[in-house]
């Protein structure tokens, strides 16, 4: 080696500088202060330790380092802040913990974080930048005495750019400073080509390390048969129970859990019995107290079912360990008894309907008989279906229910089906009459109403087309919306909430499935609807006060319009019988 | 060991390594004058203002000012200890001997016992209670107030301050005693003694200084807790005690002793450390509000939200601004920290932040007035207070620095801290 240093040496067109090798600190530092001192700029001392003040002693300027830490720092704040503010405060706007939008508390973790990080970053990336690094080679490394540098060895370098350089005199400057070996350092001249069986192994390595990925991007736009292969399982497989499975988790069986006594769900804010019913409840109470107190009952019904369900699971837990399984169907039972229960209740009113209204639905029905002709069809089947369903309805509950309980029931409906349409409904929907609940009640009657009642209320949904179509024979054609009998005069707000909640004839009731705040909407949007095929009848009246100047001009319009048609008709009409009565005359 | 110079290391009987006789005359009038200040400074509270539990409060204040100083310079001896630094051997007797100073304030911490006792022994309620509130029917009537007394009342009380001073000076006489006899013996076997036992009394300190917070302080307001509060006090105290050192150190700079041994690099490196405590400060107390602030629970929130109203807001803001930003900006320069000078004046302005923030943590349960407590006359009681005890305290200090040299003399590490440069 150090003969091929001699004779690179001769050439002297690869040199890159000097190394001199101390044996101690203070021998180094004193030859650094001689180095810097003879105003040699680009040096450097490699050390195997840290040691303190050589910088001065080199003659080295103040690193920029901290400026780059400092400019990093200040964009991980901004880059945070900004970031914060722009997603959850203005792009993606979530209320977070009930604070404001835009939290400078809650955002100062994350600017904190970043600011950290990024200052890290200039710290780290600009340490590398500055002494240009990373470098695989250095020639200074081509001196094998130099690894000697991270044990006891200490190192002065003299770079041979610098300005002041003179190759023989800085040799001779180190040497006197007291360095035993003054080295040069000439630049490597070995290849630097990568070897050509690393180059093929990390090729073919290359190659196979792209296998995988390509495999993947293949499962990901193939279909195939068989379960996929759960790497990560993610919620694929949620131990998670669906509604109305049993458990063992459980005393009482039930996977899900009744709500806590007194929880109001969303939607079902109670708004008291007059918005639930359709009924003017005091009034009824003064007609017909024994209903008003059975409809009462009725809707407190389920509050009261669940304490008592909780409470027999509660005195069967302690047994042994084995019994929960044999438990569940005892178990289950209260819970299934209690529905059971409910059910005839529930459906009473249901049946009472129908016996409300035969005499009601009769009347109109004569009427029009003579009317329309297709009213008149439904009409047979809308008298007879009532009497069959109604039959089977008391069966049902003869059967469920203890005796006295359909004695019961028999009772209030001959009471009713007695006092014809008594019930007081409530004439006038407690919704207020805005856009948002008409557009509400439009929603819920086209996704609930709709199929069979048609999107304009006519009968004409996709449903009752297709009964007629293949000709059902138990299809009971949908009552059209605006018929004159079902208007406000007639047909109460309350018969008609009353009817979306319990049904008529054929039609099932919707309250378990629309919420009462809905089922109003609904019967306001019905009422519009009405209004809109009936607005003749109803006159300019119906029309707001500013829009109807406007209106009567077009009707002016229209009748004007219709009045020069007619004319001209009639002059044409004139205009041909003379042509006609000159023509035999001729 | 790369100074360019050789280092003399000077015997502890030399000139330049004594309290100069200008500094050591003071001792005594400021012991006197401190004591009247003081007095006058509490007479003012109590008379004008709102009464004794006002007094007491300022006293307290002034108190806790002192007490953060010596408690932080204990720390800061027992941590140079346990890293075994060398660069802080010059420092550590300054610091000693505020450490010391415990002894004193042992002492000053009996009129607060007094209010204790005699507002139990009076059945005090809140109108009349002469200092804190965990004995009042008020706090009583509140569901938690049975638990919380079996911790908050007057015997626990007074053990537990009998065990964090008893701690305090016990650590203190041991690493003041070995440290000034290290001075005549020179053996590294005292070094060595002290670095044992270090660990231990670490942990001795972090529990007895959580205990004095959670105490002294923040049983101020009985329902309210933060397991932060004695990392937050204890934040304060090493900033405190850091910046006390340094003033000082150039004090006696300033009258031509110890020279030599304290250089630009130790100013340069107890800036640093002032910087990263500011930060560690600001850090806690913010992380204490964040959690607060978003758990959002009102026995929890109450603590705060007094501080955000009315005038409390402005000083909550200063503390921000002034505690936090404003020395942070100032510190992070380089060419700061090595001016001595520069870096005493940010020591001194971060001396009064701290006192602003005890004011702050403080204050605000001495009057039930949502302004900044008492107005203008109870600040100045409250201002009064604080002088009066810090010149006590630097009575004792200057007394006691009087009769050592100024610098651990013969520390084996006395070499490496004088010669230290940094990077």
């Amino acid at each position: 080696m150090k003969d091929r240093t001699m004779a690179v040496n001769k050439e002297k067109t690869n040199l890159k500088g000097v190394t001199a090798e101390f044996d101690s600190v203070d021998t180094l530092m004193a030859a650094c202060r001689r180095v810097r001192d003879a105003g040699y700029l680009k040096t450097d001392a490699f050390t195997p330790f840290p040691v303190h003040g050589i910088d001065k002693a080199l003659g080295i300027k103040p690193t920029v380092l901290p400026w780059i830490s400092f400019a990093g720092g200040l964009t991980g704040c901004t880059i945070a802040l900004a970031m914060e503010i722009w997603m959850n405060g203005i792009n993606y706007q979530y209320i977070i913990s009930g604070k404001p939008m835009i939290s400078l508390p809650a955002f100062i973790p994350v600017a904190f974080e970043l600011t950290i990080l990024l200052a890290a970053f200039g710290s780290f990336f600009g340490m590398l930048a500055l002494n240009k690094l990373p470098r695989f080679s250095n020639p200074i490394f081509t001196n094998p005495r130099f690894d000697r540098s991270t044990d006891d060895r200490f190192f002065l370098y003299v770079d041979a750019e610098d300005g002041r350089y003179d190759h023989a005199g800085v040799r001779t400057l180190l040497s006197d400073c007291g360095s035993e070996y003054v080295e040069d350092v000439i630049e490597d001249d070995s290849s630097n080509l990568i070897p050509k069986p690393v180059f093929y192994v990390l090729t073919a390595l290359a190659i196979v390390a792209l296998v995988p990925p390509i495999i993947l991007a293949k499962m990901r736009v193939t279909t195939s048969g068989t379960p996929r292969f759960h790497i990560f399982y993610d919620m694929d497989f949620s131990p998670a129970k669906e509604a109305q499975t049993k458990t063992t988790l459980f005393s009482d069986g039930r996977s899900m859990r009744p709500d806590v006594p007194g929880t109001v769900a969303r939607g079902q804010l109670n708004y008291g019995l007059d918005f639930n019913t359709g009924i003017d409840m005091e009034a009824l109470s003064i007609i017909d107290p024994q209903r008003a107190d059975q409809l009462v009952s009725l809707l407190q019904a389920p509050d009261d079912g669940e304490p008592a369900a909780e409470e027999k699971p509660a005195k069967e837990a302690p047994p042994a360990e084995e019994k929960p399984a044999e438990e569940k169907p005892a178990e289950e039972k209260p819970a299934d008894d209690k529905p059971a229960d409910e059910k005839p209740a529930e459906e009473k009113p249901a049946d009472d309907k129908p016996a409300d209204e035969k005499p009601a639905d009769e009347k109109p029905a004569e009427e029009m008989k003579a009317e329309e002709k297709p009213a008149a069809e439904e009409k047979p089947a809308a008298e007879t279906k009532p009497v069959e369903e109604a039959k089977p309805a008391e069966e049902m509950k003869a059967d469920a229910a203890p005796a006295v309980v359909a004695e019961e029931a028999k009772a209030a409906v001959e009471e009713v089906a007695a006092a014809a349409d008594a019930t007081p409904w409530l004439t006038a929907n407690p919704l207020e009459e805005t856009a948002a609940n008409m557009k509400r009640g439009q929603m819920q009657f086209n996704i609930y109403c709709a199929v069979c009642h048609g999107r304009d209320g006519s009968g004409s949904g996709l449903v009752a087309l297709r009964a007629q179509k293949i000709l059902a024979a138990t299809w009971v054609p949908p009552t059209r919306l605006y018929n004159e009998d079902l208007n406000s005069k007639d047909y109460p707000d309350g018969k008609l909430f009353n009817t979306i909640t319990h049904g008529i004839r054929k039609m099932p009731g919707y309250g378990a499935q629309i919420t009462a705040q809905d089922r109003w909407a609904i019967v306001a949007y019905v009422r519009a609807l009405q209004l809109s095929r009936n607005a003749d009848s109803l006159g300019l009246e119906s029309v707001p006060a500013p829009r109807r100047a406007e209106l009567k001009k077009l009707q002016a319009d229209v009748q004007q319009q219709l009045e020069e048609e007619a004319k001209k008709a009639a002059d044409a009409a004139a205009a041909a019988d003379a042509k006609k009565s000159a023509e035999p005359a001729a | 060991m790369s100074h360019s110079e050789p280092i003399t290391i000077k015997a502890p009987d030399d000139e330049s390594l004594q309290l100069p006789d200008s500094l050591a005359k003071l001792a005594l009038p400021l012991l006197a004058g401190g004591v009247l200040v003081l007095l006058i400074g509490w007479g003012l509270g109590a008379s004008a203002v709102e009464g004794i539990r006002y007094a007491m409060l300022a006293y307290l204040s002034a108190f806790m000012f002192c007490c953060t100083i010596s408690l932080g310079s204990l720390f800061f001896v027992i941590i140079q200890h346990l890293t075994r630094a060398g660069w802080s051997a010059t420092v550590r007797r300054t610091t000693e001997l505020l450490a010391n100073n415990v002894k004193l304030l042992a002492i000053m911490f009996l009129p607060i016992l007094a209010a204790v006792w005699v507002a139990h022994l009076t059945h005090a309620d809140s109108e009349t209670s002469t200092m804190y509130q965990w004995q009042t029917a008020e706090f009583d009537a509140m569901g938690v107030a049975k638990a919380k007394q079996l911790y908050l009342n007057p015997w626990f009380f007074t053990v537990r301050a009998i065990f964090c001073f008893g701690s305090w000076i016990l650590l203190a006489r041991f690493f003041c005693g070995l440290s000034r006899l290290q001075d005549q013996t020179g053996e590294v076997k005292i070094t060595e003694r002290m670095q044992f036992w270090s660990g231990p009394g670490l942990i001795v300190f972090c529990l007895t200084a959580s205990i004095a917070a959670f105490d002294w302080i923040m049983s101020l307001a009985p329902m309210w807790f933060s397991t932060m509060f004695g990392v937050y006090i204890f934040a304060g105290s090493i900033l405190a005690a850091h910046a006390t050192a340094t003033a000082l150190v150039y004090w006696f700079q300033s009258h031509g002793k110890v020279r030599d041994e304290f250089t630009v690099e130790h100013y340069h490196d107890m800036a640093k450390l002032i910087f990263g405590f500011i930060v560690f400060w600001a850090y806690i107390s913010f992380s204490q509000y964040l959690l607060i602030w978003y758990a959002n629970i009102p026995e929890e929130t109450e603590w705060f939200f007094f501080r955000q109203s009315h005038g409390w807001a402005t000083v909550s803001i200063l503390l921000i601004l002034a505690h936090w930003l404003l020395p942070f900006l100032a510190l992070m320069s380089r060419t700061l920290r090595r001016r001595p000078g520069w870096v005493v004046g940010w020591a001194l302005y971060i001396l009064v932040m701290h006192f602003i923030d005890l004011f702050w943590a403080i204050m605000p349960q001495a009057t039930h007035t949502l302004g900044p407590a008492g107005g203008g006359l109870g600040i100045v009681s409250v201002i009064l207070c604080a002088v009066g005890m810090l010149a006590l305290y630097m009575g004792c200090f200057l007394k006691q620095a009087s009769e050592v040299p100024l610098i651990p003399a013969r520390d084996p590490r006395l070499v490496e801290s004088i010669g230290f440069e940094n990077i």
